[in-house]
């Protein structure tokens, strides 16, 4: 083997080229002129990219929600009116409604694209969910794990902290609808709903049952506006004749009918549809878990939504979005199409035998997305059994006072109820039988 | 009138529709009860519950055949009511 000795490094070398060098930079734009292409593939590169509307507070992006009179930070929900009040001066104030503040309710037939709040922007997994605040009263550093708290005590100087960045983990919404039903409402309304339902209810959820230990929970939404159209293809059927063949015990009734081939289309906007944001309530599957419960007691009066502020918090518990808008946008089509499925139902009344409908389509031609926490009051009781047991729920909307709930059902009265009800009719039954044969 | 109706129930058929009145009405209460006490087939509904605004629906209709003598009261798999009920999606 040959030594070749020490490379002269002072001489100057070319730069180098080739995949991965510093040369190797995408070009700008598209190579080819999009004009050139065909229209399906120039309309998607020519597709503006999502907006975002920013909704982020940045006034209380110190982590400190002061007072506006008096500067105190110990601030607090008032159920009855929906406004922060200051415990110290007891000065009260609400926020500003994101529907004004953003335009959120106006040019719903005008959108186009997918517009996405900054709260809703998508969630990076690496950032960690433990967050450092700096105190703005001492400068002591206060941990937050944002997966459940959105709000910390200085333990120095006692100063309450606030997350209100928006920061890329699914905790911190664009908006926030402030409880409104009170603690003591809620919970007359689970005892009523259960007083309704004893007979048959589970006897050690009646004896476990304390409607008191009900919990403020803010679940984060997705709140959707959207402009589309929907077209759907079928078969409907109208009676032109009916009469009846054979006699006494052999009668029996026959229909002649036209057959048509049908097609409907509909255009038309929604405002604030509101979908779970976190995979586990999203998930109503009612032989595994009682999501349905919750999903139930929508809708919420999302328009008297207010810019995020973690001091509506105080006091309630709350849960972290982890579903984006790319996730979501299935269940939004989804649910699209059963609205415009139910807009075109009245155009089809004519006929009479029903319609079959066999296609259908729906074009998005926008969608506009916006982060919230709704609040609910939540009782919840664990039963025991196979595969895991079941979490029972009853949850009242904590603005309209909706409930509804799950009560597990001792299954051996239900079924000796049934067998006595079923025998005592069958008795009856056989006796007439017996009387006419 | 009485004579009519045990006549009828002396049928054949009318005999056998009433016996089953003991397990229909078995099996019909539990569910009925179960559904009360658990809610199982409650959800929100967002096709009637929230803001929709549309423009006027337009399509056509054109006639292709015609049934005669069927003893079916209503068009074979009718969905035009089960608005979640998915079909083949154009795109």
């Amino acid at each position: 083997m040959t030594d070749t000795g020490d490379r002269d490094t002072s001489r100057s070398v070319p730069p180098p080229t080739g995949p991965g060098s510093p040369q190797d930079v995408p070009p700008e734009g598209f190579p080819i002129d999009p004009e050139t292409l065909p229209d399906p593939i120039r309309e998607e590169l020519q597709a503006p990219d999502p907006v975002v509307i920013d909704t982020e507070s940045k006034e209380l992006s110190d982590g400190v929600n002061r007072c506006p009179k008096c500067g105190s930070t110990d601030v607090d929900l008032r159920e009855e009116s929906g406004t922060l009040v200051c415990l110290f001066c007891r000065n009260e104030w609400s926020g500003t409604k994101v529907e004004e503040a953003y335009g959120l309710g106006e040019g719903l037939e005008d959108l186009r694209g997918t517009v996405i709040a900054s709260g809703a922007q998508e969630i990076n997994d690496a950032i960690d969910a433990v967050m450092t605040l700096k105190c703005g009263g001492c400068g002591a550093e206060v941990v937050v794990n944002t997966t459940t708290e959105l709000t910390a005590r200085c333990h120095w100087c006692r100063h309450v902290l606030t997350v209100n960045e928006q920061i890329p983990n699914g905790a911190v919404p664009d908006a926030v609808l402030p409880f409104h039903i009170s603690r003591e409402d809620a919970i007359e309304r689970i005892r009523q709903f259960v007083s309704k339902r004893q007979l048959f209810a589970l006897t050690k959820f009646k004896r476990e049952f304390v409607p008191e230990n009900v919990l403020g929970v803010y679940l984060p939404y997705m709140v959707v506006d959207g402009n589309l159209s929907s077209e759907f293809w079928g078969q409907g059927e109208i009676e032109t004749r009916q009469y009846t063949r054979g006699s006494g015990d052999d009668e029996e009734t026959y229909y002649d009918a036209d057959i048509y081939d049908v097609r409907r289309q509909v255009s038309f906007t929604v405002d604030d549809l509101t979908l779970e944001s976190s995979a586990e309530r999203g998930s109503l599957d009612t032989s595994v878990n009682t999501n349905n419960i919750i999903n139930t007691v929508l809708p919420f009066d999302t328009k008297n939504a207010v810019k995020w502020n973690a001091s509506f918090l105080q006091g309630y518990t709350s849960e972290r979005r982890d579903q984006d808008v790319q996730e979501l946008m299935p269940t939004v089509e989804n649910q699209m199409l059963s609205i415009g499925r139910s807009q075109v139902m009245g155009s089809i009344t004519g006929y009479d035998r029903g319609v079959r409908w066999t296609q259908e389509k729906l074009d998005v031609h926008g969608t506009r997305w916006v982060a919230m926490y709704l609040p609910v009051w939540l009782y919840s009781y664990y039963e025991p059994g196979r595969k895991g047991g079941m979490l029972h729920y009853i949850a009242v909307n904590a603005r309209t006072g909706e409930t509804m709930g799950s009560v597990p059902v001792q299954q051996w009265k239900l079924l000796l109820a049934a067998i006595t009800t079923g025998t005592i009719l069958e008795g009856f039954a056989i006796a007439i039988v017996g009387a006419t044969l | 009138m009485i004579a009519q109706t045990l006549g009828v129930l002396a049928s054949s058929d009318g005999v056998a529709w009433l016996l089953a009145v003991g397990p229909v009405s078995g099996v019909g209460l539990y569910w009925m009860l179960f559904r009360f006490y658990r809610n199982t087939d409650k959800s929100h509904s967002y096709e009637h519950e929230t803001l929709v605004t549309a423009e006027p629906v337009t399509g056509d209709d054109a006639k292709v055949d015609e049934i005669k003598g069927t003893k079916n009261d209503e068009i074979d798999g009718r969905n035009d009511q089960q608005f979640r009920q998915r079909v083949e999606r154009v795109r």
